[in-house]
C-alpha cells in the first residue's frame, strides 16, 4: 500500500514535470524572435511566397489563436502523438526514436565511467595512501577532482582530440562504428562527472570511516578492507546514487556538445539544430523525451538507494530526522 | 578556381584535362611516373556545413542542399571549365526576340537512376514543382519566378513562355537548387523525396542516417551528358569511385584532425588557420573555390541614423582596417575584394580608390556631418547622442576568424569615434534582428550564379520583406536609376549592354558607400593526396566527385 502510493506520488510528479516542460518550451520558443513557420518553408530567411506561408500556415494549425494551438498540442502529447518535425518533415516520435539510442549510449557508458573512476579514487585514497600519507593523498585527489568536475566538456573534448587523435594518433577524432570511435566522447563527458562524484564520494567516505559503527566493526576484528568495503563505500555511494539522477541529465544536456564535437549522431544535435530553425514540435519532443528520462532515472535512484540502505525512509530523511530536534512526549511517566 | 598543388599536382594532371595543367609544372621536382585512375573505394568526405534538413534542393534552397545535391542531381546548363555558361542536360535552346519564349532542346537517352526516360515531361514537373507554394522553395522559386507557362512540344522539346524577359534564366539554370528529379520522385510525399531524391547524377542517395552521415553509391549507368563541359572529356561512364560517405562534421577542429589522421579523405569550411597549417604538409592539398554572386561585405543600412548620412557611411570604411586583418586573421588565404561581385563573376566591377583606409579624411567627413564634439569614452557625439552603431553577428554563418575581424573594425572605429556594438546571435535571432530593423551594420552571405544577384541585393522591390521578414537589400539601397539599370539589365540579351548596366549599378553601389566589400565567399577545401581527379566544380563552386578516385 506504501509502495502503491510512492509509485502514483512518483507518477503524478512525473506527468507535472512533463506538462511543465512542454508548457515552457511552447512559451519560449515564441519569446524569441523570429516566425516558426520560417521552419517550414525552408529556415530563417527563406524567401519563400506569400502562398507558401500561408498553406504552411494552415497545415501545422499556426493560423489557430495561441490558446488552440496549446490545446491542441497538449491533446495530442496526451495521446502520445508527438507531431511533425517542421524542419526535417519527418514524424517527431521516429526522429527521437532514432537519436535516443545514441545518446543514452553515450550518457549511460559515460555515467558508469564516471563511477568507476570516482569509487578507484576514493579507494585509492583511503586505501593505498596509508595513514600516514593520507592527509597528502587525500589533498592530492580533491585537487585533481575539483580540476576535472570544473573543465568546460567543450574544451576537455578539444584537448583529448589535440592529444589522443591529432598528436598520438591512438584514437579516431570523429565517432566510428568501432568501440575506439567512443572512447574519447564518453571519456569527455565521464571526466567532469567522475570529479564531481569523487568529491561527494570521498567526503562521505571520511565521514563512515570515522563514525561509531566502523569502529565498532574495527572492534569486532574486521579488517581495515572489510571495514572500508562493507561498511564505508555502502554509505559513501548513498549520496552518489541520489546524484546519479541529476548526474544523468546533466549528461544529456552534455551530449549537446560532445555530439557536436565527435561528430556523433543523437539527440543534443537534433535539439541543437531544431532550436536554430525554431522547430516547435522537434525541441518539444526531444525536451519532453530528455525530462521523461529524467524522471526515470531519479526513481530508478531512489529506488536503488532503498535497496543500499533498507532503514524506512531514504539515507537523507533518515538523517534529517535525526537531526531534527525530537519534541518531548508529552505528558509525565504515569 | 585556384588550385595550391604541390607534390603531387603533375600526376593528378593527367586526370584533369589541359586547363589545369598549366599550374602543374613545379619546378625542379622530380616527375612522377604518370598515375592511371584507379576504380573503386568510398570517399569519405566530412562537411561542416550544416546538415541539410531535406535533401530535395528544390524545398528551401541552401548552400548544404547544394553540397549535397551536387553529387547525385544534375542540371539543365552548367558552367564550364571557362566559366562559360554551357548546357548540360539540355542541348541547347532558342530564344524568341522579344526574349519571352524559350524553346529547350533536351539531350537524347538520359535516364533518371529509377529508369524513368529525362524527357520534356520531366523538365516541366520539375519546374511546376519549384513554382508550386507547397514546395516551399526559395532560391529555385525566385531564380524561376519568370517562368509563366510551358509546353511540351515533343520528347525532346520544352517551350517556356515568361512573363517578362530573363536574361538570368540561363544562370538559374545552373544552381543545383533547380535540379531535375525523376517525376515519379517528385509525386512522393515530400518527406519521401527529402530523404532520397531521384537524379541523373554520377551517384545516388543510398541511405541517410540523420545527424551523422549520407551513404551515396555508384550509379553504374551513368553517362556523361555533355564531355565538353567536364575537366576530363575521355571519361564519359560511371564514377570511379563505388561511393562517398558524406558525413556531417560540425567541429572545424575534429574535421581537420581527422583528415590528418586519415579517418576522412577531404573536408570543406578549412578555416584559416587550418589553410595555412595544411599548406606546410606534403599530404594535403587545397582547393580554393570562390562561390559566385556577391561577394563578402558589410552592409550599411542607409534607411536610419547615422547611416541614413553618405558623410558618415563613407566615415565609418574610411575609418576601419580591413587589409591588416586579412593577413592576421586569415593567414593571407582570404584576397580583399572591392567590389559587390564574387571574384569569378565575369561582370564584376571593383573601385579599390573608394576603399582606402583614411582616418584623417573620416574625420573630416564627421566634422562635416555634424558630429563634432566627443564624449568622455572617446566617442563621437552630435545633439547628445553618441555615434553608435549595431552589428548582429549571425554565430552560424560567421567562422571565428570573420567574427575577430569584426572585432578588429570595432576596435579601428573607434579610434575614429565611432562606436560599434556587436551581438552574437543563433542564426533564427539573427534573422529577427534583420526583419526589424536592429542593426547598422550587417554581412549576410548571398550565393546566386551571375550578376543578376545584383537585382536581390540592390533593388528597391528588395526591402519590402517577404512574409517570413526576410529582406535581401540589407543597405536599403533605393535609387531609381539603379532600379531602372537593373530591369533593363535583365531583359538585355546582349552581353556587352548587360555588362555596361551592371558595372553602372555596382559603381553606385560602391560609391554611395552602401557597402564595405570585403572578400570573395570562402570556400576551401582540404584533402588527402591520395586523391586524385578532383577540382571540377559546379557553377556554384561545389565540389563534384565523377573524375575522383583514391591512389590507396
Amino acid at each position: 500500500m506504501r509502495y502503491l502510493r510512492w509509485l502514483l506520488t512518483r507518477l503524478a510528479g512525473g506527468l507535472f514535470v512533463l506538462w511543465a516542460v512542454a508548457t515552457l518550451v511552447f512559451i519560449g520558443i515564441r519569446l524569441v524572435p523570429g516566425d516558426p513557420v520560417e521552419a517550414i518553408v525552408g529556415g530563417p530567411g527563406s524567401q519563400a511566397g506569400p502562398e507558401a506561408f500561408a498553406l504552411a500556415r494552415a497545415e501545422y494549425g499556426l493560423d489557430q489563436p495561441l490558446p488552440v494551438q496549446y490545446g491542441t498540442m497538449l491533446a495530442n502529447l496526451a495521446s502520445g502523438d508527438l507531431g511533425t518535425s517542421y524542419s526535417l518533415k519527418a514524424p517527431v516520435a521516429e526522429v527521437v526514436a532514432e537519436q535516443l539510442p545514441g545518446t543514452l549510449t553515450l550518457a549511460f557508458l559515460a555515467w558508469a565511467l564516471a563511477w568507476v573512476l570516482a569509487v578507484a579514487a576514493a579507494l585509492f585514497t583511503a586505501l593505498a595512501a596509508g595513514p600516514r600519507l593520507a592527509h597528502l593523498a587525500d589533498a592530492l585527489g580533491s585537487g585533481l577532482e575539483i580540476l576535472a568536475a570544473a573543465v568546460p566538456h567543450f574544451w576537455l573534448g578539444s584537448i583529448l582530440v589535440l592529444v589522443f587523435a591529432t598528436g598520438l594518433g591512438w584514437l579516431p577524432p570523429v565517432a566510428t562504428d568501432s568501440a575506439a570511435g567512443l572512447v574519447l566522447p564518453v571519456a569527455t563527458l565521464a571526466l567532469p562527472l567522475a570529479g564531481f562524484l569523487g568529491q561527494v564520494m570521498r567526503e562521505s567516505l571520511a565521514t563512515a570511516l570515522a563514525s561509531p559503527f566502523a569502529l565498532a566493526a574495527r572492534a569486532r576484528g574486521e579488517s581495515e578492507a572489510d571495514v572500508l568495503l562493507r561498511h564505508g563505500l555502502r554509505h559513501a555511494a548513498l549520496p552518489g546514487i541520489s546524484l546519479s539522477g541529476w548526474a544523468l541529465g546533466s549528461l544529456i544536456s552534455g551530449a549537446v556538445v560532445v555530439e557536436a564535437l565527435f561528430a556523433r549522431g543523437g539527440l543534443g544535435r537534433t535539439l541543437l539544430s531544431a532550436v536554430t530553425v525554431r522547430d516547435i514540435p522537434l525541441v518539444t519532443g526531444v525536451v519532453l523525451v530528455s525530462a521523461l528520462t529524467y524522471v526515470v532515472v531519479m526513481a530508478a535512484a531512489d529506488v536503488v538507494e532503498r535497496l543500499v540502505d533498507p532503514r524506512p525512509g531514504s539515507a537523507r530523511t533518515t538523517a534529517l530526522r535525526a537531526s531534527t530536534p525530537q519534541p518531548a512526549p508529552a505528558g509525565g511517566r504515569p | 578556381m585556384q588550385k595550391s598543388r604541390r607534390r603531387a599536382a603533375a600526376s593528378a594532371a593527367v586526370v584533369l584535362a589541359s586547363a589545369l595543367a598549366l599550374s602543374a609544372c613545379s619546378a625542379g621536382a622530380p616527375e612522377p611516373a604518370p598515375l592511371e585512375p584507379v576504380a573503386g573505394g568510398t570517399l569519405v568526405y566530412a562537411s561542416g556545413d550544416a546538415e541539410p534538413d531535406c535533401l530535395d534542393p528544390h524545398v528551401g534552397g541552401n548552400y548544404p542542399q547544394a553540397l549535397l545535391a551536387s553529387q547525385f542531381l544534375e542540371t539543365l546548363y552548367t558552367k564550364d571549365q571557362d566559366g562559360e555558361v554551357v548546357p548540360w542536360l539540355a542541348s541547347g535552346a532558342d530564344v524568341s526576340d522579344d526574349g519571352t519564349t524559350i524553346t529547350l532542346h533536351l539531350r537524347d537517352g538520359i535516364e533518371f537512376t529509377d529508369g524513368a526516360p529525362f524527357d520534356a515531361e520531366a523538365v516541366k514537373a520539375n519546374i511546376e514543382h519549384v513554382l508550386d507554394p507547397a514546395t516551399t522553395s526559395s532560391t529555385g522559386y525566385l531564380a524561376m519566378q519568370k517562368v509563366a507557362s510551358m509546353e511540351v512540344v515533343d520528347a525532346a522539346t520544352l517551350r517556356l513562355d515568361l512573363s517578362a524577359p530573363d536574361a538570368a534564366l540561363f544562370e538559374s539554370f545552373t544552381q543545383p537548387w533547380n535540379a531535375m528529379m525523376s517525376p515519379a520522385g517528385l509525386e512522393r510525399s515530400q518527406e519521401e523525396n527529402c530523404a532520397a531524391p531521384i537524379g541523373t547524377g554520377p551517384f545516388v542517395v543510398e541511405d541517410w542516417q540523420r545527424q551523422d552521415a549520407v551513404t551515396l553509391v555508384r550509379n553504374e549507368n551513368y553517362t556523361v551528358p555533355n564531355p565538353a563541359a567536364t575537366a576530363d572529356p575521355e571519361h564519359t561512364g560511371a564514377a570511379y569511385l563505388e561511393g562517398i560517405e558524406w558525413r556531417f562534421v560540425p567541429e572545424s577542429a575534429t574535421r581537420y584532425s581527422a583528415l590528418q589522421g586519415g579517418t576522412v579523405d577531404m573536408i570543406d569550411n578549412a578555416q584559416p588557420d587550418t589553410i595555412a597549417s595544411a599548406a606546410e604538409s606534403a599530404d594535403i592539398e587545397h582547393l580554393d573555390a570562390p562561390r559566385p554572386g556577391a561577394s563578402n561585405r558589410i552592409e550599411l543600412n542607409s534607411s536610419k541614423a547615422p547611416f541614413d548620412d553618405a558623410r558618415v557611411r563613407e566615415a565609418f570604411v574610411r575609418a576601419v582596417d580591413v587589409d591588416s586583418a586579412d593577413d592576421s586573421l586569415f593567414f593571407g588565404s582570404a584576397e580583399r575584394s572591392y567590389s559587390p561581385l564574387s571574384s569569378v563573376e565575369p561582370m564584376g566591377y571593383a573601385d579599390e580608390s573608394l576603399f582606402a583606409r583614411d582616418p584623417e579624411e573620416a574625420a573630416r567627413l564627421l566634422d562635416e556631418a555634424g558630429w563634432r564634439e566627443t564624449d568622455d569614452a572617446g566617442y563621437r557625439v552630435k545633439d547628445g547622442e553618441r555615434l553608435s552603431v549595431h552589428l548582429p553577428v549571425s554565430t552560424n554563418q560567421s567562422v571565428p576568424a570573420e567574427q575577430s575581424l569584426f572585432e578588429q573594425l570595432q576596435a579601428t572605429a573607434k579610434e575614429s569615434g565611432i562606436e560599434v556594438t556587436t551581438e552574437l546571435l543563433d542564426l533564427g535571432s539573427w534573422y529577427g534582428a534583420l526583419g526589424e530593423h536592429d542593426y547598422d551594420l550587417v554581412s549576410a552571405p548571398y550565393t546566386k550564379v551571375g550578376p543578376d544577384v545584383l537585382r536581390i541585393l540592390f533593388h528597391s522591390d528588395s526591402t519590402v520583406p517577404a512574409p517570413s521578414g526576410y529582406f535581401a537589400n540589407h543597405a536599403m539601397v533605393r535609387e531609381a536609376a539603379i532600379d531602372a539599370a537593373l530591369e533593363e539589365a535583365a531583359s538585355a540579351d546582349d552581353p556587352e549592354v548587360r555588362a555596361a548596366l551592371y558595372a553602372e549599378v555596382q559603381a553606385k553601389v560602391l560609391e554611395g558607400y552602401y557597402i564595405l566589400p570585403l572578400y570573395d565567399q570562402q570556400n576551401h577545401f582540404l584533402y588527402r593526396a591520395g586523391l586524385h581527379g578532383v577540382g571540377e566544380t559546379t557553377a556554384v563552386a561545389t565540389p563534384v566527385f565523377h573524375n575522383a578516385w583514391l591512389a590507396d
